[in-house]
């Protein structure tokens, strides 16, 4: 077990994420450093925290820092990390500022991902070049989602179930994006509309895959008690975990549960939070199997009985344990798990509105990737 | 016409493995520190690290873990192959390579399948190894 220590000792103080929905016509002239620019601004507004007192910079998703920090004006910087614009880093990187906060290496640190994958036109899928991925490609193997309906076929053949109950994340994500004014899928999908929409890697179809958008969302970080001073409740940063087993077949064989449960045991298991805690989830749908695993492997669902159990509502708004109440990445936005995150944020302020989880205490986040992580964060009481 | 799939681009670390494939060969690296069976063919042991491998034949049979139907154009060359499959096959010997399978018919394709290597002459200087359905049923046939 991990020494948790310092749970509850930093927070998330301001959120702001982009208009994903106004930015979904493509602008070859947008830029990664102007989207990530508006959601600074909006951090720093949301949090009421005037930019002299931001010395912490951690970025996603722009080519360098540097670009960023001139447009913002940041000219007192004390703790910076680069971070590849990915999923499997968004966890790693909270964790990182929540470190460099409790460890004075810096007092407020700005966080952002920032994407223009629709409007560059970023064609998402195949790469080639090194070893492992040449033994793939030959053979017409490419993309993660390939991956996971790889993984998924497997998953049907050890314990049954259908196409179409898979189907019931893809509804459940659109039925919440509905609430949400930003999100980019409006239009409302029944099981019939998802299931004659096309493949992409057979079993898995177009609405088991996440959007790509243009987009940002940034947060700040900072101390628990410094952040009692701003506008809004505070938002403890309870802990993140990661959990690799690298291997090249990128999806995990067992399904991620060795992962899930290694971090359920560093990031929940010290703090006595145990899954009946959690009063909504915010994970990684970057395709939709990956949310039925982490179902199972953080023990919310029975091994194997994941698609009968997500069935007739438990994982919408009024169910059970709601999942994905902004949309996720399948119907908000694709923002790699960072709008995931300002989700869980305004859920534990309260702040959701017609998506609003009541009485919202404990979100749980995790992406079950190559490097899978997790985080949870919960509400100041 | 040319051949405009991807093809391997050997290196040291794994031209053995290809010049094999190319004499309708299927061998796979081996530790002879650990005795560590492994792949891709990376130079050392993911085990023990040892750059000691030695080149043994496989028994070129395995059995399907899982598989996908590609049905979207990702990978140049092969959008006229639309749909195909791709396997992922665990090996007897342990390692799991992806592949195709040949002559199975999309809806036979299932987890589980017994297969066995076969080589297909993609160009004059590159072997692709494929796979079939083993045409002896091994008793391997396994979930
Ligand atoms: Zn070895």
């Amino acid at each position: 077990m991990s020494d948790r220590s310092f749970a509850g000792r930093t927070a998330i103080v301001g959120i702001a994420t982009s208009d994903f929905r106004a930015l979904y016509g493509r602008d070859p002239e947008r830029t990664r450093e102007e989207l990530a620019t508006h959601a600074i601004r909006g951090a720093l507004e949301d949090a009421g925290l005037e930019k002299s007192r931001i010395d912490g910079l951690v970025t996603g998703g722009t080519s360098h820092y540097e670009p960023i920090a001139y447009r913002a004006g940041l000219t007192d910087v004390r703790f910076v990390a680069d971070y590849p614009s990915a999923g499997r880093m968004c966890a790693v990187a909270l964790m990182h500022a929540a470190m460099a906060v409790e460890h004075s290496l810096a007092n407020y640190v700005v966080l952002f991902n920032s994407v223009c994958f629709r409007s560059q036109q970023n064609r998402f899928g195949y790469s080639s070049g090194s070893t492992g991925l040449m033994y793939e490609s030959v053979y017409g193997m490419a993309s993660p989602g390939a991956q996971y309906s790889m993984a998924f076929t497997r998953y049907q053949h050890l314990y049954g179930g259908s196409e179409a109950q898979l189907g019931a994340f893809a509804l459940a994500f659109r039925k919440h994006a509905r609430l949400n004014p930003v999100a980019i899928m409006q239009d409302e999908l029944t099981l019939d509309d998802y299931l004659a929409a096309r493949y992409i890697a057979r079993p898995l179809r177009l609405f088991d895959y996440c959007l790509v958008n243009d987009g940002a969302v940034a947060y700040i970080v900072t101390s628990a008690e410094r952040a009692r001073d701003l506008r809004h409740k505070p938002v403890l940063i309870g802990g993140t975990a990661e959990r690799a087993n690298f291997r090249e077949w990128y999806v995990d064989l067992e399904f991620w549960a060795d992962a899930c449960g290694s971090m359920k045991r560093d990031l929940l298991d010290p703090l006595g939070v145990t899954t009946a805690d959690i009063d909504c989830l915010q994970v990684y749908d970057n395709f939709s199997p990956s949310v039925l695993w982490g179902l199972e492997g953080f023990g919310f669902a029975p091994r194997g009985e994941g698609l009968d159990w997500i069935q007739d509502g438990r994982i919408e708004l009024g169910g059970e344990l709601p999942v994905n109440t902004s949309g996720g990445l399948i119907s908000e936005a694709y923002l790699q798990g960072w709008n995931q995150h300002a989700e869980a944020v305004r859920q534990l302020r309260g702040e959701a509105g017609a998506r609003q989880v009541p009485d919202c205490k404990r979100v749980l986040y995790w992406c079950l990737s190559a490097l899978p992580n997790a985080s949870l964060l919960y509400a100041d009481d | 016409m040319a051949y405009d799939k991807p093809l391997p681009v050997p290196t040291r670390e794994d031209r053995p493995f290809w010049e094999a494939a190319r004499e309708h060969r299927f061998v796979l690296p081996r530790c002879r520190e650990c005795g560590h069976v492994w792949f891709p063919p990376y130079e050392s042991c993911q085990r023990c690290l040892s750059f000691e491998r030695e080149w043994f034949e496989a028994s070129e049979r395995g059995v399907v873990w899982g598989y996908t139907l590609m049905q979207q154009p990702y990978v140049p060359g092969y959008r006229d192959e639309l749909p195909y499959n791709v396997v992922l096959v665990e090996l007897e010997e342990g390692p799991m390579v992806y592949s195709n399978l040949v002559g199975v018919p999309d809806d036979e394709i299932r987890p589980g399948l017994a297969v066995e290597a076969v080589f297909e002459d993609v160009t004059e200087e590159f072997t692709l190894i494929r796979f079939r359905r083993a045409e002896e049923p091994s008793g391997r046939d396994r979930t």
